[in-house]
């Protein structure tokens, strides 16, 4: 016989999964650590192809004037100042990302603790209907 | 207001009614008024206007996600651009791609404020986009909005290039410099991104706040932010002819973050679900209805005047907290009573 409480609680996780549920359990295989730190990783990476791009963008800009002064430019102190920028960039993409993604790690583990009671008052459910052999 | 409550019960009764029908057809108009927005600001491409292919395209969004509409605007205005200047659709696609790398990807639930942030432009009510913005989201919602206006300023930009001659590399150089100048030295870009964040800030935390009437509160004040803001704007910049188009166009967005407010239940209404599962004995296939609580207003008597309650209203049965509060106000007068009789004797 259909057990109408069960049908309720299945349909509530079942919801849950097809939605927000499907990122929150997708979440939960990692530790917290692993994937901030996998987001980082992430952010850095497109935040210098991002630069890679600004930086082209800006020698194209410029490429008359770096063609003309193509000898007499002082390529050391520019490099340095690109990599100062580079560094200020990657440092701020990856505090800023440590930030945002811890916080959505920790948001989506509060949503699983509800879907995590509910299964558990699911087994329960079927413990009381299964006699114990 | 009663009718309107009524009509808003019917569209939510209908809303839930025909829910499975009614997300592509609000999903194929939004994407057919974007792409003819596109299409009339940008149509360089004669095979990309007509008007079989937006229909097309438009009934492929009414089916597909969200990112995938936001996809295809970025390939059309690509597209048309590509279609007059080569160089300038490699621009266009180098922008975009550091936008998405750099701020969008944050906020994958928003992608489409990038694109709805342009046409609203184009149809002169921008403004409602970080009043709704603010009621409905949180202040990380600045980071779509802003790089909307960039994209906004993108086009504008590219509008004008286009109409450049690019023969030789020289005249290619020039249009690349001016199109550069005109992104980074636009003052009238960054103005924008700092008032419309003010304004998403604003109805944020007014809305926040415990009072009554907070939502409505709070977009009054990003409305008055709103204009405030353009205000100093225009004089600084000394476009004073723009006034009575931001003032006129702040009002209209007003008017429509009011009514989406208005409606706000209907639309965060969920809808019915349908969803599968199984267990060891039965497949379940099961439609899941919300349950739709209509609160009927009450009307609350408070009765004060004790000569009443003691003779007739009593009857009625009203509250004991009233009685006890009546008992208080006797109280009161007694002592006010005895007070004006001493000093009455004291007098005498």
């Amino acid at each position: 016989m259909v057990n109408n409480d069960r049908v309720r609680i299945m349909t509530k996780l079942a919801i849950y999964e097809g939605k927000e549920g499907k990122e929150d359990i997708h979440l939960s295989k990692y530790y917290k650590v692993d994937y901030v730190r996998y987001e980082m990783i992430k952010s850095i990476i497109f935040a210098t192809l991002s630069y890679v791009i600004i930086c082209g963008l800006i020698i194209f800009y410029r490429s008359e004037y770096i063609i003309k002064n193509a000898l007499s430019l002082d390529y050391k102190s520019i490099g340095m100042t690109a990599l100062a920028y580079y560094i200020i960039l990657i440092t701020i993409y990856g505090a800023g990302s440590a930030i945002f993604y811890s916080y959505k790690y920790d948001r989506s583990r509060k949503k699983l603790g509800r879907y995590y009671k509910l299964l558990r008052r699911l087994n329960n459910i079927y413990k009381e209907e299964t006699p114990e052999a | 207001m009663m009718p309107l409550l009524v009509f808003r019960e019917r569209v939510k009764n209908f809303y839930q009614k025909y829910e499975i029908y009614l997300i592509p057809v609000f999903k194929f108009m939004f994407a057919l008024a974007s792409f003819l927005v596109i299409n009339k600001e940008i149509g360089y491409d004669a095979r990309l206007r007509s008007i079989p292919i937006v229909l097309a395209i438009s009934l492929l969004c009414a089916f597909t996600p969200s990112a995938i509409m936001i996809l295809l605007a970025a390939l059309v205005v690509v597209l048309h651009v590509y279609c007059v200047s080569k160089f300038l659709a490699i621009m266009v696609v180098l922008l975009l791609l550091i936008i998405y790398l750099l701020f969008a990807r944050f906020t994958p639930r928003l992608g489409y404020v990038l694109f709805a942030i342009p046409i609203l432009y184009f149809i002169k009510i921008p403004f409602m986009i970080p009043i709704l913005l603010g009621l409905i989201s949180t202040p990380i919602a600045i980071v779509p909005t802003a790089c909307g206006i960039f994209i906004y300023y993108i086009l504008q930009v590219i509008k004008t290039a286009v109409m450049q001659q690019t023969t030789s590399v020289e005249d290619i150089l020039k249009t690349y410099t001016n199109v550069i100048d005109n992104l980074v030295g636009n003052k009238q870009l960054i103005m924008t991104v700092v008032i419309f964040a003010l304004i998403l800030l604003v109805v944020y935390y007014v809305k926040r706040m415990k009072v009554d009437y907070a939502f409505e509160f709070s977009i009054a004040a990003g409305a008055l932010t709103s204009i405030l803001g353009f205000l100093v704007c225009d004089f600084i910049l000394d476009q004073t002819d723009q006034i009575l188009y931001m003032i006129v166009g702040t009002i209209i967005s007003t008017g429509i973050v009011y009514g989406i407010h208005f409606f706000k239940l209907t639309l965060d209404y969920s809808g019915a679900e349908y969803v599968q599962f199984e267990d060891d004995v039965y497949y379940y296939y099961v439609k899941a209805v919300p349950k739709i609580t209509v609160t009927a207003p009450q009307m609350k008597i408070k009765h004060i005047n004790v000569k009443n309650s003691v003779h007739g209203l009593s009857k009625n049965g009203f509250h004991k907290q009233d009685l006890v509060e009546e008992d208080l106000i006797d109280e009161v007068e007694i002592k006010l009573e005895t007070v004006e009789n001493t000093e009455d004797n004291d007098k005498s």
